[in-house]
């Protein structure tokens, strides 16, 4: 049997998504660049919100599919089972979400609720409501409890460590975007503006981001204690995509208070996409390191020969 | 006439008298056949005197020291193996995990049967049973590995 190598097979999943979100970075970076250079003289808003918007959900389906295979490799009584079924229906609630969002909640011609002469916008507002708690507090309050699940199991083999006075303090910066977007909230409502449902979505998921976050430091350094290998690499996928979230929402906070000038639709497209294809990359690698374990033996006997690494050597 | 058997014993035991002894070594000097059979008596009183000499060992002790040999013969068997075994352990570590988690799994003088338990208690948590599987197949495949057990494992 020949050895897979490359793009070959599932096992090259980590890499697939890494060139995808390469190239994605690629082709907005140069759009805002060109943006830029012309003078603002065009508008890249509009072609960049609906494209971003189709292949968030995208990356969402595919880590839905391949949490699903993780999910499958960990029988009913495995420690690390409860933390990945979380992780999944965190996923599923994050596809779910840009699912209903694109298809049922946007006035396009594909949109069924559009059909039969009338148009019934409340209901398409709903479904749209109802697919922004999906994919913010519903999502991330499933993955905070399947990062806790993980958490335990990571403690459990003495690879949990206390939160430094570092760690705390990066996370208070989250604590202080969250406290900001609260004592906004509070102002507007008592100035009498009224604050739209989006905002009351996006303020619900703020404290699970605090959460979140502070779990995200502890895996850090978890992962720091277990290494550079393919299911630490995963768990790091995770904490990175947590570190995303985050500082996409305080990007997206910030933007709109120093200028109006920037497009707002290019930078959302630019932070929720990588964050997607973060989240995605971790179950691809831990796909990847259960099929290059079960990889029939013939491929992997010269991996004992030749490639031992020095520790072992 | 030839001396019996029984007479010959007493002779070879300087027991069968002086003159008694005497007639014998007459009769030996000339017969063939006697001295024969007296080489056959000395060889065989040799033989039991070797016995005897040789420690009285009790059961007890004697299975002790079947049991002792067997296993310094599994162990220079398998020293070469465990080390082989732990190297291969460790790659595995260091590829599902990384440097940090290997090292943690191997204290120094740490027999190669706890190595083994921590690390596979460890892949299965986190990489499935069926994955921990392949990896275990993986680790002994070709290896001449006889467990403590004694189950031989290649």
């Amino acid at each position: 049997m020949t050895p897979k190598s490359g793009l070959d097979g599932i096992e090259s999943a980590p890499r697939w998504i890494l060139l995808f979100l390469g190239a994605y970075l690629i082709v907005h970076l140069f759009a805002l660049y060109l943006w830029n250079i012309a003078g603002h003289a065009f508008s890249i808003q509009g072609t960049s919100g609906g494209g971003s918007a189709l292949s968030v959900t995208a990356m969402a389906a595919v880590s839905l599919w391949l949490c699903l295979l993780v999910l499958r490799s960990f029988p009913g009584g495995a420690a690390l089972r409860p933390a990945w079924m979380l992780i999944t229906f965190a996923a599923a609630a994050q596809a779910a979400s840009g699912a209903l969002a694109q298809l049922l909640g946007s006035n396009w011609l594909l949109n069924p609720l559009m059909w039969g002469g009338h148009v019934r916008s409340g209901l398409i507002e709903q479904i749209r409501r109802g697919a922004l708690i999906a994919g913010g507090p519903v999502q991330l309050a499933l993955l905070a409890a399947g990062m806790l699940a993980a958490l335990r199991v990571l403690r459990k083999f003495g690879f949990w460590v206390r939160p430094s006075a570092a760690d705390w303090a990066v996370s208070s910066i989250i604590y202080l975007f969250t406290l900001c977007r609260f004592a906004e909230a509070g102002a507007a409502s008592l100035a009498g503006r009224p604050i739209g449902a989006e905002d009351w979505i996006s303020l619900a998921g703020l404290p699970i981001l605090c959460v979140l976050f502070l779990e995200a430091m502890l895996l850090r350094r978890s992962v720091v204690h277990l290494g550079n290998g393919l299911i630490s690499k995963c768990w790091a996928a995770f904490m990175c995509g947590i570190f995303l979230t985050g500082a996409g929402e305080l990007a997206l906070w910030v933007i709109p208070h120093y200028s109006h000038a920037w497009p707002l639709k290019t930078i959302v497209s630019l932070i929720r996409f990588p964050t997607a294809a973060v989240f995605a990359l971790a179950p691809a690698c831990q796909v990847a390191a259960q099929r290059r374990a079960i990889k029939p033996a013939g491929d992997r006997r010269e991996d004992l020969a030749t490639g031992v690494p020095a520790l072992a050597r | 006439m030839h001396p019996r058997s029984a007479t010959l014993i007493a002779f070879c035991d300087a027991e069968a008298g002086a003159g008694r002894s005497r007639r014998i070594a007459r009769h030996l000097s000339q017969c063939e056949k006697c001295r024969d059979q007296l080489g056959r008596i000395r060889s065989e009183r040799e033989k039991l005197s070797a016995r005897a000499a040789a420690p009285a060992m009790e059961s007890g002790q004697g299975l002790a020291a079947v049991l002792s040999a067997i296993a310094a013969w599994r162990e220079g068997r398998n020293g070469a193996a465990a080390s082989e075994l732990k190297a291969r352990l460790r790659w595995q570590m260091e590829t599902y995990f990384g440097s940090p988690a290997a090292l943690a799994v191997e204290r120094p003088g740490m027999q190669v049967e706890e190595m083994f338990g921590k690390a596979n208690e460890m892949l299965e948590v986190f990489l499935g049973p069926g994955a921990a599987e392949a990896v275990r197949d993986d680790v002994f495949r070709g290896l001449e590995w006889t467990e403590p057990a004694g189950r031989a494992c290649r």
